[in-house]
């Protein structure tokens, strides 16, 4: 895998020309599947019109199925017209993008011999310089098999090749490690991107930039000050059509093994040395690493689940889970998740983090808030001071991206009366550009090699191995999960948790 | 002393004796505005991030930089102070008017914006600073929007100017660019460490120099960078050839020439109608001809590249790196032949930025642009 580095481009200087990648040929597996439609190609469109891929770009579409590079962009377009963020879709860039698309079968395996022989073309033809990406798009069943045929014909040799892999990566420990071992058989750790895409989102980066931008908060980020975190990812939304998926994921690995526990590190973590991919990975893992492990027997202590029956949604009604196509009517899978955790470090010992996701929730929201201490000594009379809450930061992750902070003021009257007031940032009216999308800013991540907005090896194994004592507690207890109705806030159990700590959930 | 008003009350709002009278009154239209808020539930906040001076002498001028900001606003909320100095009135006495008022921009409930219109008449150049410092928002950047050729000497152009963090023009309004242009490098390299200078034309070409920039990220083609032979620029131009405006394309040059330490060996020299021909070299003493040349092109606003082919030689090869809009379209097309064979083409959007866009891509941005300072000091030499 060895390509001299190309000479430097003394025109890509300044401010404003800084991040098209390489030129590459993007080879997407599963091609003709539903992350391809609804993401990776609208995404690669979206960059297309952003002037933001290199000059020598190929896309190579490959899946089972026969089909003509012709069919192949039609049915591309077909779902740009659908999932593309921007409308109508422009048709002279799509055309002239579509003419570097192609499409290999690899219904048997001398679909790869082919896949090679087009791509070395390529390489010689359209400028693509021997760099390749790997983009994983298939159910995680069909990882190993490709990483073999990759290995078996010679896809990733005397070439620049990465990977780019989706969650879920395993479904617990022993099976994260043994696809870990997979695909370093073929790459190297550095050459594999696996996209957990929270992370591309502008508001979760937005974290690192508020906390270590900034010197006013950090000193106050600690057990001395911050009476505890609530972080919540909420979904209004129900299954959908992924019932199968989900039925052997639930909550707690379809949304805490990746997403919340990545809020947790980032939230949690030390400032890393610098922005690079190494010093904010290795920081999140010692996090993730003092996350006190959550055991069998303690699960009941500190973990609520719940499954929504039916309801409500926005004024609709909502069918239960046991309802939904594809869910057994006696399915124990939590789509709920309420957790009471630790970090057992110098800065948070003894802080609790509150952590709760659910679907069929009353809205979709995802937020931390970061729950100041009472201001150590009443000065106010209790009559004065009654409308004053704690203060809180609270990091606003979707929708209304933002930040607001809440202080008491006194209320403009004669005497005193103190009223807790919200000072908002709204991030979409301070900045006039569109935030990119997540799929748009980790696809070129991918292609640039920049791997801090990816997941690593030992973090994916990490958060495993705190889920995965809860997963063998309930598995192993033959009980049902509360049932909460759609359209509210979970099952009292998860008001309870909070409750026998002194606290309430926040309205979020 | 009531003084006979030419303003249209209905575009800059009511009229205000003084900073104090003026401050109040915004301060009574967020308060009832507010309320009005609080009736249907939705917070209004003040969140201004800037605050944004704008000069202008001619009255067509300061409304469309005011509807520019009412645009702006909407995203990008602030204080936006108007100053209309009508210098060619002789004779009458000098005199200073202020007017203010309050909206939400259209489509943005929560956030409210300001415009206050400082109206000058007579000779009040002196007068203007001492009236526009008191009404910016203390502790937020100040950007100085002047809607014409900057007058790099005057002394109430300083005055403002010490205000600001930055100042914006637009080279594209420079009636001389290939004069104005090179002294434009005087004035910001005066601001280094006070502020920073951007230029409207500036940020129009930066999807150019994108794509020029990734031809040369393709490692086959990577070795033409350093055997260019010939550069062509052409800029679009009205049917008659009147409105003839080169500056982008002379910043392109400029870009080019800066970039790749390109020294000039003639100095600008008019060609065919409005062109210009200059000869350049290499740092290896190879010569390159460089040609600006008009063009008349459909639905381009006039100045705006039409444009841009690149000659090169790398050994015995020869190649030919083109970018070329697309009439009547907001498209251009990029394409790469090697010996007279086309090896890739692409069709890529170019746009069709409209000032509000412009200034918003200018505010991510902090402080001056380097790349645009060494492009001014090239043409400096070509001058």
């Amino acid at each position: 895998m060895t390509v001299a580095p190309p000479l430097a481009n003394p025109l890509r200087a300044g401010p404003r020309i800084a991040r098209t990648p390489q030129p590459c040929a993007l080879v997407i597996f599963g091609a003709t599947g539903d992350l391809t439609a609804r993401k990776i190609v609208p995404a690669l469109y979206n960059l297309a019109l952003q002037r933001l891929l290199p000059a020598a770009f190929v896309v190579v579409g490959a899946a089972r199925q026969a089909l003509s590079s012709e069919a192949f962009r039609a049915s591309l377009h077909a779902d740009l017209v659908q999932f593309s963020r921007t409308k109508p879709i422009n048709e002279d860039v799509w055309a002239s993008f579509a003419e570097h698309v192609q499409y290999v079968s690899t219904q048997d395996a001398a679909g790869y011999d082919t896949l090679r022989e087009t791509l070395a073309e390529l390489d010689a033809r359209a400028g693509t310089n021997g760099n390749r990406l790997f983009y994983l798009a298939t159910p995680p069943s069909a990882y190993g098999p490709i990483i073999d045929l990759l290995k078996e014909h010679r896809l990733t040799e005397d070439v620049n090749a990465r990977v780019v892999v989706e969650k879920p990566f395993g479904h617990d420990q022993a099976s994260a490690t043994e696809l870990s071992q997979k695909l370093q058989d073929v790459f190297t750790e550095d050459e594999i991107f696996r996209i957990d895409h929270y992370l591309g989102k502008e508001t979760v980066q937005n974290i690192l930039v508020l906390r270590f931008a900034n010197g006013i908060f950090e000193p106050i980020w600690n057990r001395q000050y911050v009476d505890h975190v609530q972080i919540t990812v909420a979904e209004s939304l129900g299954i959908e059509e992924r019932g199968a998926y989900y039925e052997q994921a639930g909550a707690l690995r379809d949304i805490v093994q990746n997403h919340l526990l990545q809020l947790v590190a980032l939230v949690g973590m030390e400032p890393p040395v610098s922005f690079d991919a190494k010093s904010v990975r290795d920081e999140k893992l010692k996090v993730l690493r003092a996350i006190r492990p959550i055991t069998e027997d303690e699960t009941e202590n500190h973990v609520v689940r719940g499954q929504y029956g039916s309801g409500f949604i926005e004024g609709a009604p909502a069918r239960a889970y046991r309802e939904e196509d594809g869910i057994k009517s006696d399915s124990a899978t939590e789509t709920f998740l309420a957790i009471r955790a630790y970090i057992d470090n110098w800065r948070w010992e003894g802080t609790p983090f509150y952590l709760r996701t659910g679907k069929r929730l009353p809205k979709r929201t995802t937020e931390i808030a970061i729950q100041f201490r009472a201001a150590p000594h009443a000065v106010f009379s209790r009559e004065a001071a009654e409308g004053m809450e704690p203060n809180a930061l609270v990091l606003r992750i979707q929708p209304d991206e933002g930040i607001s902070l809440k202080f008491g003021a006194k209320v403009p009257v004669q005497g005193i009366r103190i009223r807790s007031v919200n000072m908002d940032f709204v991030y979409g009216a301070s900045f006039m550009v569109d935030a990119p999308d997540a799929y748009e800013t980790l696809i070129l991540d991918a292609l640039r090699g920049d791997a801090t907005l990816f997941t690593r090896q030992d973090e994916v194994e990490q958060q495993w191995r705190f889920v995965d004592p809860i997963a063998r507690a309930w598995s192993d207890s033959h009980r049902d999960p509360p049932i909460y109705p759609a359209g509210t806030w979970g099952p009292t159990e998860a008001d309870l948790l909070m409750a026998r700590d002194g606290r309430t959930w926040r309205k979020p | 002393m009531t003084v006979a008003t030419d303003i249209d009350e209905a575009v800059w709002g009511a009229r205000a004796e003084g900073v104090a009278a003026l401050e109040r009154e915004l301060g009574r239209m967020r308060r009832s505005m507010g309320a009005h808020a609080k009736e249907q539930g939705v917070p209004v906040a003040r969140a201004s991030v800037l605050n944004l001076v704008v000069f202008a002498t001619r009255d067509t001028h300061a409304r469309r930089a005011a509807a520019t900001v009412d645009e702006l606003a909407t995203r990008h909320p602030s204080r936006a102070i108007v100053v209309l100095a009508d210098r060619r009135r002789e004779g009458t006495a000098a005199s200073l008017e202020m007017h203010c008022h309050l909206s939400h921009p259209s489509g943005a409930q929560q956030v409210s914006y300001e415009q206050i219109l400082i109206r000058a008449r007579g000779d009040a150049d002196q007068r203007l600073a001492s009236a526009v410092i008191p009404l910016l928002l203390p502790d937020l950047p100040v950007f100085l929007w002047w809607t014409e050729t900057p007058p790099l000497d005057a002394a109430y152009f300083d005055e403002l100017l010490r205000l600001a963090d930055r100042l914006i023009v637009d080279s594209g309004d420079f009636a001389r660019p290939d004069r104005t242009l090179p002294r434009l490098h005087a004035v910001a390299q005066s601001g280094h460490g006070r502020y920073g200078l951007t230029d409207f034309n500036w940020t129009r070409i930066t999807p150019w120099r994108e794509l020029v920039s990734q031809f040369f990220d393709v490692p086959a083609w990577r070795p033409f960078l350093d055997g260019i032979t010939g550069v062509r620029v052409g800029f679009s131009v009205d049917a008659d050839g009147r409105e003839v405006h080169p500056s982008q394309a002379l910043l392109l040059i400029g870009w080019l020439a800066s970039r790749l330490g390109w020294h000039a060996v003639e100095s600008l020299a008019p060609s065919e109608a409005g062109g210009l021909l200059f000869a350049m070299e290499r740092a290896d003493g190879t010569e390159i001809q460089t040609r600006v040349r008009p063009r008349y092109m459909r639905g381009i606003d006039e100045g705006n590249l039409s444009g841009l082919r690149i000659q090169a030689t790398d050994g015995a090869r020869q190649a030919q790196f083109v970018v070329k809009r697309v009439e009547d379209s907001s498209h251009a097309s990029a394409t790469v032949s090697i010996d007279g064979v086309t090896v890739a083409q692409r069709l890529v959007p170019l746009g069709k930025p409209g000032v509000s866009e412009l200034l918003g891509e200018e505010l991510t941005i902090a402080r001056s642009d380097a790349i645009y300072e060494d492009a001014l000091a090239a043409l400096v030499a070509l001058a």
